[in-house]
């Protein structure tokens, strides 16, 4: 059981690094295609593709492969509940690489998000006269309603990518599941509990993301006058 | 340049593998898948309440990954590798086409529906001639991403040890000298990129013709 809860925990924290660290660099990334400037958004484009176009699996494989024989130096921390203090440079490889394969995915999805809010509206924002951290946000929950659905379906499928960390000795589920099947031949017994164990992890992302929305309000003909209303007073 | 013929046609005692089994893997099961998920829509068009449980088995079957799928239906069917490979793949792009297509098999326009009625085409030619082709080719950008997904996510097959494209580049990076590893990665690397690139020119082709046809 406590092995069980340790390895569930060492997904989620492989899962919100990850994914944390694939966020920011998707808003580098769609900053980068939005700029006036022709070789940041050429090199924002390219970098999409780049990422968007390599599998996850191979990403993992390399980043595992080169950091394997390297011992994690000391100063490196290691927030992986399960994994050896030793093999905690791995486990950062292979969360740099997942974040990699996810980074591209979610930079089209801001992208599209920040394209729904259309040219009009844009300069109409910015004729409101705001500051900037106002602008962005006023912006962000315009782009929340086409944005957020999408973006929960993607950190599921993000979830899902975490399995590949079993490949590297790295705690996760999937290394813990495939692990006692084998010990215990007992498939059906550790499959059930893994393919459970995931499937509420996923519901509760997709649930996250449903009650942001709803949060939100994000209906975009429901919240766009509400919102610039309250923004200009 | 021996190294790029094994990560394009697999090792030479494991033939056909690499990226071409990739992309023969991956095109079976988004055939199969396809066929499966028209299907599977028409049963959720016509039986709504009947289809329920359906969806909630395939709405499952989309909280699991792909990886411990594989390793499943490794472990608890007696089929072959590749036929498991397949089967996998095949379940894991119905559960995500089914939805794809349920949801603009459901947008069919009613105005269509009574057309065919009034022209009095049974209800068989009607399906098979306007209804499926016109969700097809609605879902054709939808359905088009979650092929390039398919084609990336054939690299989870190797749990199962099959020698496709990236099974093949981790057995010769293993075995790869320090500077080798890197170029052998790489290499793979390129030709996952060009191959998805290669899909989505397809699909921009297919796109702009239908687009030409007005449709």
């Amino acid at each position: 059981m406590t092995a069980f809860v340790k390895q569930g925990l060492g997904t989620l924290a492989v899962w919100a690094l990850s994914g944390g660290l694939a966020l920011a660099l998707a808003v580098m990334l769609t900053t980068l295609w939005l700029s006036r400037r022709r070789g940041l958004r050429a090199c924002g484009s390219i970098l999409t593709t780049v990422t968007r176009g390599v599998p996850t699996s191979l990403l993992v494989v390399a980043a595992g492969i080169a950091a394997l024989p390297h011992a994690a130096p000391t100063w490196l921390p290691n927030p992986f509940p399960g994994t050896s203090p030793r093999l905690a440079g791995v486990a950062w490889a292979v969360t740099i690489a997942l974040c990699l394969g996810s980074a591209g995915h979610l930079a089209v999805i801001l992208r599209s998000g920040h394209a729904s809010i259309g040219t009009a509206r844009l300069e109409q924002v910015m004729l409101l006269g705001l500051t900037p951290v106002r602008r962005i946000r006023l912006l962000a929950r315009e782009a929340a309603g086409p944005t957020l659905a999408p973006l929960g379906s993607r950190l599921v499928h993000h979830l899902h990518n975490t399995a590949f960390a079993a490949l590297f000795p790295v705690a996760e589920l999937f290394g813990w599941v495939q692990e006692q099947a084998n010990d215990t031949f007992d498939v059906t017994r550790y499959v059930g509990i893994g393919v459970a164990t995931y499937v509420v992890l996923s519901l509760a992302i997709w649930a996250t993301f449903r009650g942001l929305e709803y949060y939100l309000a994000a209906g975009p003909t429901a919240t766009r006058q509400p919102v610039l209303s309250a923004v200009a007073s | 340049m021996p190294i790029l013929i094994d990560l394009m046609i697999g090792l030479p005692q494991q033939r056909p593998g690499g990226l071409l089994l990739s992309i023969l893997v991956a095109v079976a099961a988004a055939a199969a898948a396809l066929a499966l998920g028209v299907l599977y829509a028409m049963v959720c068009v016509t039986a709504r309440f009947i289809s329920l449980g359906l969806q909630a088995v395939l709405a499952i079957l989309r909280g699991i990954p792909l990886l411990l799928l594989i390793f499943a239906l490794g472990q608890l069917t007696s089929l072959s590798l590749p036929a498991t490979g397949f089967l996998a793949l095949s379940l894991y792009s119905v559960s995500h086409v089914g939805e794809t297509v349920r949801g603009y098999l459901t947008a069919y326009p009613a105005a269509l529906r009574e057309q065919a009625k009034l022209l009095t085409i049974s209800p068989a030619r009607e399906w098979l001639a306007l209804r499926i082709p016109w969700t097809l080719q609605k879902s054709l950008d939808a359905v088009g991403t979650h092929w390039i997904s398919l084609l990336k996510d054939t690299g989870a097959l190797t749990v199962l040890g099959i020698g496709e494209l990236t099974t093949v580049a981790r057995l010769l990076s293993e075995q790869a000298t320090t500077t080798q590893w890197l170029e052998v990665l790489l290499a793979a690397a390129a030709l996952y990129l060009i191959a998805v690139l290669a899909l989505m020119r397809l699909l921009t082709v297919i796109r702009t013709r239908l687009a030409r046809k007005g449709v």
